[in-house]
């Protein structure tokens, strides 16, 4: 949850607390989470080095706001050097690399070892 | 058929090298007049296209001049190049591809072309060729090292990737010719100059089995020589050790050997002790004989 809907949610239980939610704000809060809560849904691809969430990041690109962004040139420039620092920035798996595609060691999987992530603006 | 012999002009570590990166660059090696030449023979030739467009098309009558024949298909450094890693009497292109963009243009996803077939074995080249100079701003072909080892990549993917750790753009000068892997990963960059670019790639293919008859080094040896991938590759492995030994070693005409394992041939060791599992000289027919 992002910070907007959860400032909505601290406002509805703070005028629960003082006994003035009424229905109408409810129904107003409960259509501004429909509209905004649930808007445009943001996607990181994020190749990783392993299928731990704390290895390196080897590839990326995001789609924020619509819009595909591979991000910076420069990999030190990337917004997050590993699955876990996306995490601890709001992102949410949605997409684990799949263990069973990556059982045979003899085979080189490149940057097969992909994380998919979702965050909703 | 059209064949070639010349001499090879690459030493066991530029082979060696073009297996850990499945490319080899040859920069500036056509002569500045038949990159002219190429560059006025394409204008008159391409179709015409709007900025922000590119153009697939197959100009395969350059293939009947002399002078690009020569310059480029011919060309000592690259064909010297070719004969190296491809063998004796290797087939010559026949069909030409223009990849030619009207800047600025988006980028392309990262893919491998159409016919690639995964393997250690080496039985065809794709050939890139920049008759103008080709900088980063032109949207300069990116490679990914090491990429032509991995698990067959579904043309389906392309698109899915972006920024890649370890990628290497091709951006040179006029006249600079890239060998490659046919499978290696390839993209066309973002391009925020103006003006056309061009891009003509082709194909070589091997007709004689591999032999390591390029030039040998006297203190190359295939035993304690390193097969790691590298600091330029997206990832490390220890599996990529093997693949790359195995292309080598396929190269030099051994595809017949089991490695050891664990810390064995051909992992990256510091000890002075020959390394244990060394299947023996890839030009030594006893040694051949002794692991069949």
């Amino acid at each position: 949850m992002d910070g907007q809907c959860q400032a909505v949610i601290d406002s509805c239980i703070q005028q629960f607390r003082a006994g003035t939610l009424d229905e109408e704000k409810l129904r107003n809060a409960l259509d501004w989470l429909t509209v905004n809560g649930t808007g445009h849904q943001d996607l990181l691809y994020l190749q990783a080095g392993s299928a731990a969430v704390s290895s390196q990041v080897v590839g990326m690109f995001t789609v924020e706001d619509g819009e595909i962004d591979e991000g910076p040139p420069d990999p030190d420039d990337w917004p997050y050097q590993s699955v876990l620092d996306a995490l601890k920035d709001g992102w949410r798996i949605i997409k684990f690399p799949e263990l069973a595609l990556l059982l045979d060691d003899t085979k080189l999987h490149g940057p097969g070892v992909e994380f998919i992530l979702e965050r909703r603006r | 058929m059209h064949t070639n012999n010349c001499e090879p002009t690459l030493t066991d570590s530029q082979v060696l090298r073009f297996c850990k990166t499945g490319y080899l660059p040859l920069i500036g090696v056509v002569p500045d007049d038949v990159n002219q030449r190429c560059v006025e023979w394409m204008d008159e030739h391409a179709p015409h296209i709007e900025p922000g467009d590119f153009a697939n098309h197959e100009p395969s009558e350059i293939l009947d001049e002399d002078w690009f024949v020569d310059g480029v298909i011919l060309n000592p450094a690259a064909a010297g190049t070719v004969r190296s890693l491809l063998g004796k009497n290797f087939a010559l292109p026949y069909q030409m591809a223009s990849h030619r963009v009207h800047m600025p243009a988006q980028a392309y996803g990262w893919h491998r072309d159409g016919g690639s077939q995964s393997s250690h074995e080496l039985n065809y080249l794709q050939v890139y060729y920049y008759p103008q100079d080709t900088t980063v701003e032109m949207g300069a072909t990116a490679f990914l090292p090491g990429s032509h080892l991995y698990w067959p990549f579904g043309q389906s993917s392309a698109g899915l990737y972006g920024m890649f750790r370890g990628s290497v753009s091709s951006a040179a000068p006029a006249g600079s010719i890239f060998v490659t892997a046919y499978s290696v990963w390839h993209r066309r960059m973002k391009s925020t100059d103006s003006g056309i670019r061009n891009l003509l790639k082709y194909n070589y293919w091997r007709t004689s089995p591999p032999a390591r008859d390029w030039i040998q080094e006297t203190n190359f040896d295939p035993a304690t020589a390193s097969y790691g991938p590298g600091q330029d590759a997206v990832q490390a492995p220890r599996q990529q050790f093997l693949a790359v030994a195995r292309m080598f070693f396929w190269l030099c005409g051994r595809d017949d050997y089991q490695a050891l394992g664990g810390q064995g041939w051909p992992m990256a060791s510091t000890s002075t002790v020959r390394p244990y599992g060394y299947p023996g000289d890839p030009t030594d027919p006893r040694a051949r004989q002794h692991t069949s």
